[in-house]
């Protein structure tokens, strides 16, 4: 990191220069994206609190909910919700090869839905009233709420852009790109452990280095894990060869790949009919036996004789403080002998040791279990990985400004003014940028009108348009003032962000806290706290760029823009 | 011990044994004390009390989390107390110093008190 020679090239020099060269500039040209994956993700952590933000129109359903599950009323038990799903799958689509029903939350309350393969083999659902049995029209249910993505546009983005396989795909590079910088940042930097505590404040360069160091070094554990668990969970995309030689290519030899992990057991058709059995006693054996409440029932090959239930659990939240893997029980009977085919307790797996692995993986980078202290400090955790991308492509540039601009040959030739130009104009739009498109996309929720078709990718298209327009003013004004701009902008959005609401929607923070309504309050003090780190950094650059407007310190830009 | 109180005992442990290692280095002994050199024996024990406090807030994780979810628990606290322990020793070394005690010691009476 700072020991690196300027001439020095991926060849040339020792094995540590090299090392230099290679995080210096994978680092970089990863730099942006990575820092958008990463904010993404981080802000993906708390996808069912800003979800719950961005759904103001069930709120009052959920706090109805809450209070008739308090008062005992559940709109229809248990096994009238099972009979009612039941109940339509066999009226609506007898002839699809599985169905499956959701028939409540853990509470025994909450939506009734069914899903079935139809007969493209695409996963279909319908929404069940769950005090009359009768399907939802889906205009219905959602009249009047608004209909948005929510925090799963984080998940969703963090993980593949928007972009499916293909997003995947640029996303499992930039992770693999992450890991290499991450090794080689600390091959690189000598004084690993003499400057393991150490943050010199407002000396330039030394400090966004210190401060680069620092957030990296301390939390290395979590960005190392969350880099390679990141890659493993998509292992099978990004490392295909081993289900194409035993399986074969393509979405079939991947679908024969998780039959022959999961169904291996799974009964063919035996060709005589045989009516679905009513499933009540089924679920009520599988919950005595798994000890956890129903959450889905699955059939397949239903209305045939060789058909097979499945019931699977719920986890509650006080198991998944002390468990990692989070599958859940299972139970798979006959349904013509009643006879139980399989057990699964929760917390374990099928597949033996390595599917146990890839489970656990997945549940560390999600962060499934822990609760609500360990969602913080993987929030934490997050932000700071965000700040060492952040501070590394800001350090780039401010170890480059006034050093090579206006020389003939710099690192890219007759190019090197351009590209340096191009480097600042992208750090403005990937960090400021990035953080006005998020708190953006909370503004869309509130604005665009609830009636709107295609209203969610509204919300959407308001985070990339946001973007882009940060992008093109980053590019046409000068750096420092971009940063300026687009700071105090990001703080206003982020500080306004209770008001907006109140006035839109008439819910206030206060009231949020006097509910005790954590979800809504944390979304919002959260977005207020961002906004006073965006306001204290636009003071600092105004101060800045008021001193450097006298004639005596104008040669001595260093930190920031 | 509930998950309330784990967090607290694990982050003021992990911040307390930071410090404690920090304050054991030269660079930052000199800006508690002034001094510019830190004797052998001193540097030692700062390190034994850090490394010590360090381990013992594996100790609260575990017993709210369990093993599994509880190491995984400490590696963040210990992130967190390294964090702020940097971003209070250049705003206030003195202060870093003052908090790393009142919180070893709160740790200590609230670990006596929590797990009576």
């Amino acid at each position: 990191m700072a020991e690196r020679r300027n001439a020095g090239g991926a060849g040339q020099g020792g094995f540590r220069q090299a090392q230099a060269w290679l995080h210096t500039w994978c680092g970089l040209w990863f730099s942006w994206l990575l820092f958008a994956v990463f904010f993404t993700g981080t802000l993906a952590v708390f996808e069912e609190p800003i979800s719950h933000w961005m759904t103001p129109e069930h709120h009052a359903q959920e706090q109805a909910q809450a209070a008739a599950c308090a008062s005992g009323q559940r709109g229809g038990d248990l096994g009238q919700r099972l009979a009612w799903g039941l109940a339509y799958m066999e009226k609506h689509h007898p002839g699809a090869e599985m169905w499956e029903l959701w028939p409540s939350d853990a509470e025994g309350a909450g939506d009734l839905r069914v899903y079935w393969f139809d007969e493209k083999r695409q996963y279909a659902s319908a929404e069940l009233d769950s005090a009359t049995g009768q399907p939802l029209d889906k205009d219905q249910s959602h009249g009047a709420v608004r209909a948005t993505k929510g925090g799963h546009h984080f998940v969703d983005f963090h993980y593949r852009l928007h972009a499916g396989q293909a997003g995947l795909w640029v996303v499992g590079i930039a992770g693999m790109a992450m890991l290499v910088a991450l090794l080689s940042g600390v091959i690189t930097h000598r004084r690993i452990f003499k400057d393991f505590f150490t943050f010199r404040a407002r000396k330039g360069q030394r400090s966004w280095l210190d401060a680069h160091n620092a957030v990296a070094v301390l939390t290395l554990p979590f960005q190392i894990m969350i880099a390679y668990t990141g890659i493993a969970i998509s292992a099978s995309t990004l490392m295909p060869a081993g289900i194409a030689v035993y399986f074969g290519t393509g979405s079939q030899g991947l679908r024969d790949y998780v039959v022959a992990l999961n169904e291996s057991d799974r009964p063919a058709p035996s060709g005589r009919s045989m009516a679905v059995p009513q499933l009540e006693p089924f679920v009520q054996r599988a919950q005595a036996l798994m000890g956890q409440p129903v959450r889905a029932v699955v059939v397949d090959n239903p209305g045939d004789a060789a058909a097979r239930i499945g019931v699977y659990g719920w986890n509650s939240e006080e198991e998944m403080q002390q468990r990692l893997n989070p599958t859940t029980g299972m139970v798979m009977f006959s349904a013509a002998t009643a006879e139980v085919l399989r057990l699964r307790q929760p917390g374990e797996v099928d597949g033996g040791d390595a599917s146990m692995a890839k489970s656990v993986i997945g549940s560390l980078h999600q962060v499934e279990f822990g609760g609500q202290a360990l969602k913080w400090l993987y929030f934490l955790c997050g932000l700071a990985g965000s700040a060492m991308m952040a501070s590394g492509a800001i350090l780039f540039m401010v170890k480059r400004r006034g050093k090579h601009l206006g020389r003939q040959a710099g690192e890219f030739g007759s190019a090197t003014a351009r590209v340096y130009r191009l480097v600042e104009g992208l750090n403005v739009a990937a960090i400021a940028g990035l953080g006005l498109a998020c708190i953006g996309y909370l503004w869309a929720n509130r604005l665009v009108p609830v009636g709107l078709s295609h209203r969610a990718s509204w919300e959407l298209a308001v985070f990339f348009g946001l973007w882009s327009l940060a992008l093109l003013h980053a590019l046409v004004r000068a750096p420092a003032a971009a940063w300026r701009e687009q700071l105090g902008l990001l703080a206003a959005l982020c500080l306004l962000l209770p008001l907006l609401n109140w006035i839109t929607v008439g819910d206030s923070l206060p009231a949020q806290i006097a509910r005790g309504d954590w979800e809504s309050a944390g979304v919002e003090l959260s977005a207020m706290a961002m906004g006073l780190l965006a306001a204290w950094a636009w003071r600092y650059l105004r101060r800045r760029s008021a001193r450097s407007q006298s004639p005596v310190s104008a040669g001595k830009m260093e930190v920031g823009a | 011990m509930n998950v309330l109180q784990a967090s607290w005992l694990a982050f003021a442990l992990s911040f307390a044994g930071m410090a404690a290692l920090a304050f054991a280095m030269e660079r930052h002994h000199e800006q508690l004390t002034a001094a510019m050199e830190i004797s052998a024996a001193r540097a030692l024990l700062l390190r034994a009390v850090g490394a010590g406090l360090l381990a013992a807030a594996v100790m609260p994780c575990v017993q709210a989390w369990g093993w599994s979810v509880g190491v995984v628990a400490w590696l963040g606290w210990l992130s967190a107390g390294a964090l702020l322990v940097v971003a209070l020793i250049s705003i206030a070394a003195r202060g870093a110093a003052a908090a790393a005690c009142i919180l070893a010691a709160a740790a200590a009476i609230m670990a006596a008190v929590w797990s009576a």
